[in-house]
């Protein structure tokens, strides 16, 4: 029993207005969310790539300004991007930032989805288990404030991982170039990286959402979206593979076929002749090995099976406003032109065209409030 | 006035939760009753406009229910039947989050949540994850959780639910104090009748969606003309056959004594039959109708 118990005492406060609603939500999800052990280790690994991005665009700075301090880096980045390119810095700086952050994001959208995995799964199924949709919605709150504060958690989660480090990281590259001119060149880059997280935040968010809605159980809503993860990415790989490995046995059987009819045209009657002959094997071989890489790049234009992936997608659309491809080609100028070919191969990812991906995206998009429309309705129902 | 409704139609499908509903309530605490079905929950739901009517109009503390919602549901605070809770807080986070909701600032809500969980009783449980809370305290919690904000008007759908009869006193007395000391208007809907009682002035009766009775409870408790409750020191049979033989009608209940004296007749004949059978009255009034008896002839009127 207290020894006074005041009771119940008015509360004379001031309301805020409905605008920032969701806002409350957001934050709320954000505290539950850090709670979560695994979730700040992820967090805190998902910043090791910003940390090697920082320090790419740094050592780029100082090697721009011939600095001492990284002389001692000066063989590796040779070796590493050619003799032309480091000796020239300034030239490159677009495309050595362009690929660094393609890098970046490459890496982090990994991260991006095991962070969507530990945060997202939760946000709608424990309030369906926990049938607090009757509290949200007996409160000065409309469906959407409660889908947007919702995706706000995601959102803040991702960019955190994805908008943060790149903005720091841009700014730190900045100071230790110490050239103004470095902000006119990549500040479109800037721009990419910011959209990019935005998209990839609200497209993974909105699907999360979606998926969490399916369910009261979080676990399968963690399922559900390690399936599209891996799935879709592992039927993506599995069909372009198909298709590569059909394509190279054609040419091979081709070159093959080319090879008898030859043979059988003029068969070998001196070992000059034979001598003769491997020689234009071997040109034959590496005609056809040039062919066929010529093939693939331009097969890789109209190839649709990368589609199937959704992290694929959202790669495609992320290198195609960071300009990777063009950075990649401009880089490709510096190899032999014979190697050009092989070097883009290796080094270029999917070439088809990016709205096919960004169409994806908006289909998914669709798909996950129309779901979430479905599933997350007011109260205008019978028990 | 509290609410009022104009001919209010709302259906899911082919049932038709509310039937023409028209009825209007002044301020102060009103118990909404009603059997399993009769449109208790839409009539709420109507009020915080969180469902649309098929047609009618009406407004809740002067706020149309059809262009002012949100700004209805700030000025209320509801806390609804079924078990609900924002999982993976404690208590105070809960109260706390729920002001949010509502538009209170973080610092002002957490201040809040701690007074109004103080209030409700559930001062010590307050860094306890919800989850592992008894139905008593979701319930209590609940109650805190509406009021966080200082609504003008409290609306406890079910309150009493799957709880046991101490922690089911202290949830009516939260209520009733709330209702009748610290002037926040109340809606109390239950079928459980004493609590409806215990809490509420004014009662609103529901059934298939039609209103059946409304007013306040001391006026349609009326008296019964020629009509008293008898309570005697000695056995009650005895003096009903001495009554019956007088010409009154007296029927037995437990103890007391449900007796009609006959037209032109006071309890003054109730006296003078008490002292020629040396019988000792301990208490005699008019008699008037339970709110079991309102309820039952609502319900059973075509």
């Amino acid at each position: 029993m207290p020894i006074f118990d005041q009771g119940y005492q008015h509360w004379s406060g001031e309301l805020t207005g409905h605008g920032l609603r969701w806002l409350a939500i957001t934050r709320h999800g954000v505290r539950i969310g850090m709670k979560n052990r695994l979730l700040r280790i992820a967090l805190l690994i998902a910043w090791l790539p910003a940390a090697v991005l920082t320090f790419s665009l740094c050592v780029w700075g100082l090697l721009e300004q011939k600095s001492d301090l990284v002389q001692p880096l000066v063989p590796f980045l040779t070796g590493m991007l050619g003799p032309d390119v480091v000796n020239n810095p300034k030239a490159y700086r677009v495309e050595v930032w362009t690929l660094c952050y393609d890098y970046f994001l490459l890496t982090e959208l990994r991260f991006s989805m095991i962070v969507v995995l530990l945060v997202g799964p939760g946000l709608i199924s424990r309030d369906l288990r926990f049938n607090a949709l009757p509290l949200y919605f007996s409160r000065p709150l409309r469906r959407i404030d409660y889908f947007v504060g919702k995706l706000g958690v995601v959102v803040v989660f991702l960019g955190s991982v994805l908008v943060v480090p790149s903005v720091i990281a841009y700014v730190l590259g900045l100071l230790f170039s110490l050239d103004w001119t470095i902000i006119r060149d990549t500040f479109p880059l800037l721009l990419a990286c910011v959209g990019y997280g935005a998209v990839m935040s609200v497209s993974a968010g909105l699907l999360i959402l979606a998926l969490s809605s399916l369910s009261r159980n979080s676990r399968y809503v963690g399922l559900f979206w390690l399936a599209v993860w891996f799935v879709s990415s592992i039927v993506g790989t599995v069909l372009t593979g198909v298709n590569e490995e059909h394509r190279m046995r054609q040419t091979y059987r081709r070159a093959v076929e080319a090879e008898r009819a030859a043979q059988a045209e003029r068969p070998p009657k001196s070992p000059e002749d034979r001598q003769r002959q491997a020689a234009s094997r071997q040109e034959a071989q590496r005609r056809m090995w040039a062919d066929l890489q010529r093939e693939q790049r331009e097969a890789a234009r109209s190839d649709w099976r990368p589609l199937f992936s959704y992290t694929a997608n959202l790669s495609r659309v992320g290198r195609h406003w960071l300009g990777a491809d063009a950075s990649w080609e401009k880089l490709a100028e510096t190899v032999p032109a014979d190697e050009r070919d092989r070097y883009l191969l290796e080094n270029m990812g999917a070439q088809y065209p990016w709205y096919w991906s960004a169409a994806v995206l908006a289909v998914l998009f669709g798909l996950s409030i129309c779901i979430l429309n479905f599933r997350v309705r007011s109260l205008d129902r019978l028990k | 006035m509290l609410f009022h409704l104009e001919d209010v139609t709302k259906t899911y499908g082919p049932v038709t939760a509310l039937d023409n509903l028209s009825v209007s309530v002044p301020t102060g605490a009103v118990g909404l009753l009603g059997p399993n079905g009769s449109g208790k929950t839409t009539l709420i739901r109507t009020l915080l406009g969180l469902i649309p009517v098929d047609k009618g109009s009406g407004a809740v503390l002067g706020l149309d229910i059809h262009t002012r919602q949100l700004d209805i549901r700030r000025l209320v605070g509801f806390a609804p039947e079924d078990e609900c809770l924002f999982p993976g807080v404690a208590g105070v986070e809960f109260a706390a989050y729920a002001g949010e909701l509502v538009g209170m600032r973080t610092k002002d809500a957490m201040q809040r949540a701690h007074e109004v969980l103080d209030y409700v009783g559930l001062g010590e449980a307050r860094y306890r994850r919800v989850e592992t809370y008894s139905t008593g305290m979701k319930q209590r919690l609940k109650l805190a959780s509406a009021v966080v904000h200082d609504p003008k008007l409290l609306i406890l759908d079910e309150p009493t639910n799957g709880m046991d009869p101490a922690g089911r006193e202290e949830v009516l007395e939260l209520a009733r104090d709330l209702a009748h000391n610290k002037g926040m208007s109340l809606i109390f809907s239950s079928h459980l009748l004493p609590d409806v009682e215990a809490v509420c002035d004014h009662v609103v009766v529901l059934g298939a969606g039609r209103l059946l009775a409304e007013g306040m409870i001391r006026d349609l408790k009326q008296l019964h003309d020629g009509c008293f409750e008898v309570r005697l020191k000695a056995n009650p049979a005895a003096f009903a056959r001495r009554l019956a033989s007088l010409g009154c009608t007296a029927d037995v209940r437990d103890d007391l004594l449900l007796v009609r004296v006959p037209v032109g007749q006071s309890q003054q004949m109730l006296w003078q039959a008490a002292a020629a059978q040396r019988e000792q009255i301990r208490f005699l009034r008019p008699q008037r109708s339970t709110l079991e008896e309102i309820f039952l002839k609502a319900v059973e009127r075509p």
